[in-house]
């Protein structure tokens, strides 16, 4: 359960509201997060492990505040980037997910038991001594996937996981993100995905602007997005 | 580009085998020796004795003679330095000292899981963890080692397409888009560092609970991809 209470982002260098408040409470199985370039996504995700804090207002996921207790907070939400390469940071695919796991396990056997356990969940155990430079784009999410999922977080954020993906990467991401056990946020460009969701939160200009259902919500976003082109070929 | 360069790489030789804290205190002991022993003979066994130890971990033959080739031109410059300034024997026997060490250190990362080293450093280091984070340590440790081949790749790619701009004689044209991407990347490390959980203390939480009681009282079914 993810909690905003009046939660806003004003940007510290120019005063810029990046994030009006913002109250909502999603409990639903899978929410997606659409909007303009620019229009507040990935500032309204981030908040929700901890990335970054509201300027006003709390937000509170499973009833903690992610300011006062960030580091359980960032334990049950876990974060998926665009680009997987900011993410992997050890050279093979298996020493990157015990590097996840360092915190939970200490022991070393059982942590490269775990990881090759969370490279085989993925289809990736066939790459896990392979260095994660001559892994495809695809293979580097899904990695960086395993890692996040390694530590079984109850809710896991994801930033336009599947924009930097051929078609075929993408399905697979997408089935992927689908089949799994936890709550999904999932902040992307891609409607068809979009729509797939139980609820969907529509942002333009730091504001949710719509939040509901997924087909209503891309059906207002392709509207508003007709409307601006227009306006831009008419002046 | 430089995929497997300086990677681990799994084999069974002599120095594989070694336990990591040994070679972590050899590759010390003999850069020290390397450089506090002066004269031709000295300097020329030492470069000797440390391609033999290098050839011995088998290292992949193509990437390693392709990553070798910024640290020979990182050696003709610092040697180019000296001689320059007048010191040639001097400039010809740090550049060949630097080369014993730099292919020292590659048998070490070759022959060694970073994942070992790592957890060796943190080991090290925990006699003054209440000054620095031992896990910080290996930590940055990985990472310098994950940003070396990342920087190569910017400034390749940066280079190409200053080349494609037409561009391929100003060197602003390559560094200083580098240097954007290569601190546009540093960010995105860093926020995903503090996004997997990696840059928080080990210990609970104040609240006392355990990682278990804090996940979220939701279950969802797992569906079935279509
Ligand atoms: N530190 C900052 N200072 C000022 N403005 C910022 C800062 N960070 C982001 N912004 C601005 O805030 C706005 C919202 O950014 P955000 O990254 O949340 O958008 P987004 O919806 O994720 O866009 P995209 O689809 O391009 O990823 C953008 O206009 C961005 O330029
Ligand atoms: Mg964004």
């Amino acid at each position: 359960m993810i909690e905003f209470r009046n939660a806003s982002v004003v940007a510290a260098s120019s005063d810029a509201v990046l994030l009006a408040p913002t109250t909502l409470a999603l409990s639903e199985r899978r929410v997606s997060v659409i909007g303009a370039n620019g229009s507040g996504k990935s500032t309204l995700v981030r908040l929700v492990n901890g990335l970054a804090m509201p300027t006003t207002g709390s937000v509170l996921v499973n009833g903690r505040d992610t300011r006062r207790q960030a580091s359980s907070v960032r334990h049950d939400v876990g974060f998926l980037f665009t680009d997987p390469s900011s993410q992997l940071i050890m050279p093979t695919a298996i020493e990157d997910v015990a590097l996840s796991l360092r915190r939970t396990i200490r022991d070393k056997g059982a942590r490269t038991t775990a990881a090759l356990t969370a490279l085989d969940e993925i289809g990736l155990a066939g790459h896990s001594h392979v260095s994660v430079h001559s892994l495809s784009g695809g293979q580097r999410q899904l990695l960086a996937l395993a890692g996040v999922l390694a530590v079984n977080p109850s809710i896991l954020v994801a930033d336009e996981p599947t924009t930097l993906l051929d078609l075929r990467w993408r399905a697979h991401v997408d089935a992927l993100l689908d089949a799994l056990p936890v709550q999904v946020i999932e902040v992307t460009h891609d409607l068809d995905a979009a729509e797939r969701a139980d609820r969907t939160l529509f942002l333009d200009g730091g504001k949710v602007v719509f939040d509901g259902k997924p087909s209503r919500a891309v059906a207002l976003y392709r509207d508003l997005m007709s409307s601006r082109a227009e306006g831009r070929a008419d002046a | 580009m430089l995929d497997a360069f300086g990677v681990y790489h799994p084999r069974r030789t002599p120095l594989h085998l070694l336990p990591p804290w040994v070679k972590l205190i050899g590759l010390a002991l003999s850069a020290v020796a390397i450089f506090i022993l002066r004269g031709p003979t000295w300097t020329l066994v030492g470069l000797v004795a440390s391609l033999a130890v290098l050839a011995s971990t088998l290292p992949p033959p193509r990437p390693t003679l392709r990553g070798l080739w910024p640290i020979a031109l990182l050696t003709v410059l610092m040697g180019g330095y000296q001689w320059f300034r007048g010191d040639r024997a001097g400039a010809a026997e740090f550049a060949a000292d630097f080369l014993a060490v730099a292919c020292l250190a590659l048998a070490l990362t070759t022959s060694t899981r970073l994942d070992d080293a790592v957890s060796l450093l943190s080991r090290a280091f925990r006699p003054l963890r209440h000054r620095i984070s031992p896990d910080s340590v290996g930590l940055v440790f990985a990472l310098t080692a994950r940003a070396i081949p990342e920087i190569t790749t910017i400034l390749g790619d940066s280079a190409d397409a200053a080349r494609a701009r037409g561009l391929a004689k100003s060197p602003q044209a390559t560094l200083v888009p580098a240097a954007v991407r290569t601190f546009g990347w540093a960010l995105g490390v860093g926020e995903a560092i503090t996004a997997r959980g990696l840059a928080d203390d080990p210990e609970p939480d104040s609240d006392g609970e355990t990682p278990e009681d804090t996940r979220g009282n939701v279950e969802y079914p797992r569906r079935r991809p279509a």
